[in-house]
């Protein structure tokens, strides 16, 4: 528990200095765009293992143990921060200005927050999204925990059926947007046209193809989160089910009695996952109907995009109307909500949990 | 001691990991090189294509290049619903600009100060379909003409005794739909017209094409009444649109009601091509090979106003040159592209049509003829359709969809889509 040799010192601090002036000269090259012989990525990873060097003969026995921590953790913290932390910066800050992909030519404060308020559009858009999540999170949960019964029961061919049940899961939601497009145009068509004289495709309008989104995102995601029902009810004690039955107890009864407040954590994970994935829905959504669907009236004016939501009018509003900005104000929004609807849902369930 | 050495080796993977992971990549989009390797002392220039089915002719066409001047062409192409205006975006954020890309007119003033001016170039002499622009001068290099009107199946037409040349009035269109509609069965067709208004997937076809016939139908080619009206905050001309709305009505009375509102791309051209339909609402794109179609094709005017003979004609994109790029080279390759050799490879192995006047090449494309005929005779319009407002065809075309299901007539079409447009104008 000696003191440090003075060269320990000094080729630790060399290191770290070493390092970070590597770095900084990477960092101007890039910056600068003056980096003619293509070394500043070379630079800036010789610089930043220099620096972990330094820091890894750093004289101290009280830190040491932190800064292994540190140094594992380090790749991880960077990707995160490069991938999730530093857009999430960025895009606020382009919010803030009229970005066109390109080049920003003005800041203008908080007009495209004002703005997306005043489309008539947008509004629509949000309201559809929570109808769709009400929706979803009652009948994907309702769907996926009765799937799941039935694949706990003592059927044969159990695992035909689980499996059966999870594969539309594994279908990427663009393909699944076209197959049901195929089915609900010229199948369903059919019967709809034999049964209730409609000429058209569910998908024609918006209300019954918000209906079709739903029954396609049921489709999807039921399986996904009957497999996690599936893992709950298994984690229910044989013996208390065996108790209860000697007690008397009937099937109903020790379903609702037993089962399900025994399971109450992976209800609070399901709703929590359909919650945020029917929130974020998109690819369904674009694949399925794009948006469209008239609404003859709302807010005084006429929607052209009735079954459009939210991640998807966000995508139209960069992408195909070319507003970069006013769409990062959008997803900003959409961040908030998101953020706030997943913490309250969280507490109250968390609670729930406690009372049952 | 093996703990330090397992720890030590973990640090040492970590940083190679990073180090591989840091390597320069300057090739990002799928690059293909012609098999002509680079010689050391021509110039090199890298051109993004945002049509990917003629993707192997422009490899061919790079080779070529490189075989006859010794400078390097490389061709990168956008594939399949990647939208190529993105993908740019990307590449420029990215500072990884292809020297020439593809752009439409609307997109010119997103890249204003970018593009270079090609003027004084020999090729503009030869066209005149080169892009113009009021602060970058000439910035567009025409690689093909398209056209859109409505296409028709000339034996049909022929069959019935409806000669094309006289379908400039609604009142015309009028009788020459209800002859075939009443000889349906003995011209041995479905329907008269395969015209669909599906919004989520053809949205482009009704909101930008047949839409465009509103804005420019019977106009000069410079003619811009109409778009400028629509860019002055999203305006029209309400006793045009009315013209307009009727003879869409029209259209929506002889379609093909299975094809009309829940069709897609492929069942309409599916249809025309197997003789089903006598017209159809297309463009020179939806049949490219003779092989597709075992009668002759043409063209005829959306006559929705007495007097109407024109079809829409020109350049659907252009190929620009970036100012921070290899302007020379992309200059060198322009005036080589315009020659003789390049066409031959766009016009016959492409099926591209020539927008030069000097190109001794006709296009295989069965509407050559007939847009040959319009546009030799001056009869061809603008593609000003695309100069309206990024995203309108997204509102419009559901609009037309609704027409099409009968939610609204030939006045709320119009009422409403003055006010859709207004709207999407003024939000």
């Amino acid at each position: 528990m000696g003191e440090f040799s003075a060269t320990r010192k000094v080729s630790s601090f060399g290191c770290m200095i070493a390092g970070i002036v590597l770095m900084l000269v990477g960092l101007y090259l890039a910056i600068s765009k003056t980096d003619a012989l293509g070394i500043r990525g070379m630079l800036l990873i010789i610089g930043c293992v220099v620096f972990f060097v330094g820091l890894y003969f750093f004289p101290t026995l009280k830190h040491h143990r932190g800064i292994i921590n540190f140094m594992f953790l380090f790749p991880l913290l960077f990707a995160f921060a490069v991938t999730v932390i530093i857009p999430l910066i960025l895009g606020i800050g382009y919010s803030f200005t009229d970005w066109d992909g390109i080049r920003i030519r003005n800041v203008v404060g908080l007009e495209n927050y004002i703005r997306m308020f005043k489309q008539p559009q947008f509004i629509w858009s949000i309201l559809v999204t929570f109808l769709f999540v009400v929706f979803n999170i009652i009948l994907v949960n309702l769907v996926a925990f009765m799937l799941a019964l039935l694949c706990t029961s003592k059927l044969k061919g159990l695992g035909f059926f689980r499996a059966a049940y999870f594969l539309p899961n594994l279908i990427g939601g663009i393909v699944l947007g076209y197959i049901w497009q195929f089915i609900f145009s010229n199948v369903v068509t059919k019967f709809t046209t034999a049964l209730f004289d409609s000429r058209y495709s569910m998908l024609s309008e918006t209300r019954t193809a918000f209906i079709g989104i739903i029954i396609v995102y049921i489709w999807q995601y039921a399986g996904y989160i009957m497999l996690i029902y599936i893992t709950g009810l298994n984690t229910v004690p044989g013996d208390v089910i065996e108790a209860s039955s000697i007690d008397g107890a009937t099937p109903i009864q020790t379903l609702f009695q037993i089962k399900i407040p025994m399971i109450a954590p992976t209800i609070t994970i399901c709703t929590f996952l359909t919650l945020t994935s029917a929130f974020k829905q998109f690819d369904v959504n674009l694949a399925l109907t794009n948006g469209t669907g008239s609404v003859s009236s709302f807010l005084g004016t006429y929607l052209t995009k009735g079954t459009q939501m939210l991640a998807l009018n966000i995508y139209d509003t960069a992408v195909i109307n070319n507003e970069y900005a006013f769409g990062e104000a959008k997803a900003v929004l959409f961040f908030i909500i998101l953020a706030f609807v997943s913490i309250v849902q969280v507490r109250m369930s968390n609670k729930k949990e406690v009372e049952l | 001691m093996k703990k330090k050495l397992l720890s030590t080796l973990l640090v040492g993977a970590m940083a190679a990991s990073l180090v591989a992971c840091g390597q320069p990549n300057t090739d990002q989009a799928n690059t293909n090189t012609a098999d002509g390797a680079a010689t050391a002392d021509g110039s090199s220039v890298r051109l993004l294509n945002g049509k990917p089915e003629i993707d192997s002719q422009l490899q061919d066409l790079a080779k070529l290049y490189n075989e006859e001047t010794g400078n390097t062409l490389v061709v990168e192409t956008i594939g399949g619903d990647t939208n190529a205006a993105d993908e740019l975006k990307k590449m420029y954020q990215a500072d990884n600009m292809p020297d020439i890309f593809v752009i439409e007119a609307n997109q010119a003033d997103t890249w204003d100060g970018m593009l270079a001016d090609l003027s004084g170039s020999a090729w503009t002499d030869k066209t005149e379909f080169e892009l113009e622009n009021d602060s970058m001068g000439t910035i567009g290099f025409p690689y093909t003409v398209e056209a859109t009107a409505l296409g028709y199946n000339a034996d049909v037409l022929e069959a019935a005794g409806i000669d094309p040349s006289t379908l400039t009035s609604p009142a015309a269109y009028k009788e020459a739909f209800e002859t075939l509609d009443s000889k349906k069965d003995e011209l041995g067709i479905k329907a008269v017209l395969g015209w669909c208004a599906e919004p989520a997937n053809l949205g482009w076809s009704s909101g930008t094409h047949v839409f465009g016939q509103y804005l420019d139908a019977g106009l000069k080619a410079d003619d811009t009444t109409y778009i400028d009206l629509l860019n002055d905050g999203g305006q029209i001309d309400k006793d045009r649109m009315k013209d307009f709305a009727e003879f869409i009505g029209m259209m929506n009375q002889y379609s093909d009601p299975e094809l009309l509102v829940d069709g897609t791309y492929d069942a309409q051209v599916a249809g025309f091509t197997a003789g089903d339909y006598a017209f159809i609402t297309q463009g020179n794109w939806c049949v490219t090979s003779p092989d597709d179609v075992d009668f002759e094709c043409g063209f005829a005017p959306y006559a929705f106003e007495d007097g109407i003979d024109t079809i829409i004609a020109g350049p659907p994109s252009y190929w620009v040159a970036y100012n921070d790029g290899n302007v020379d080279g992309a200059k060198e390759f322009f005036e080589w592209c315009a020659g003789d050799s390049a066409q031959n490879i766009l016009v016959n192995d492409a099926g591209l049509v020539s927008p030069f006047d000097d190109c001794q090449y006709e296009a295989v494309n069965p509407f050559y003829k007939s847009m040959k005929s319009y546009i030799d005779a001056g009869k061809f319009s603008g593609w000003h359709t695309m100069l309206k407002k990024d995203g309108l065809q997204n509102v419009t075309c559901q609009v037309f969809a609704d027409y099409a299901q009968g939610k609204l007539d030939a006045d709320s079409f119009v009422s409403t889509i003055e006010s859709v447009i207004k709207d999407y104008y003024a939000n």
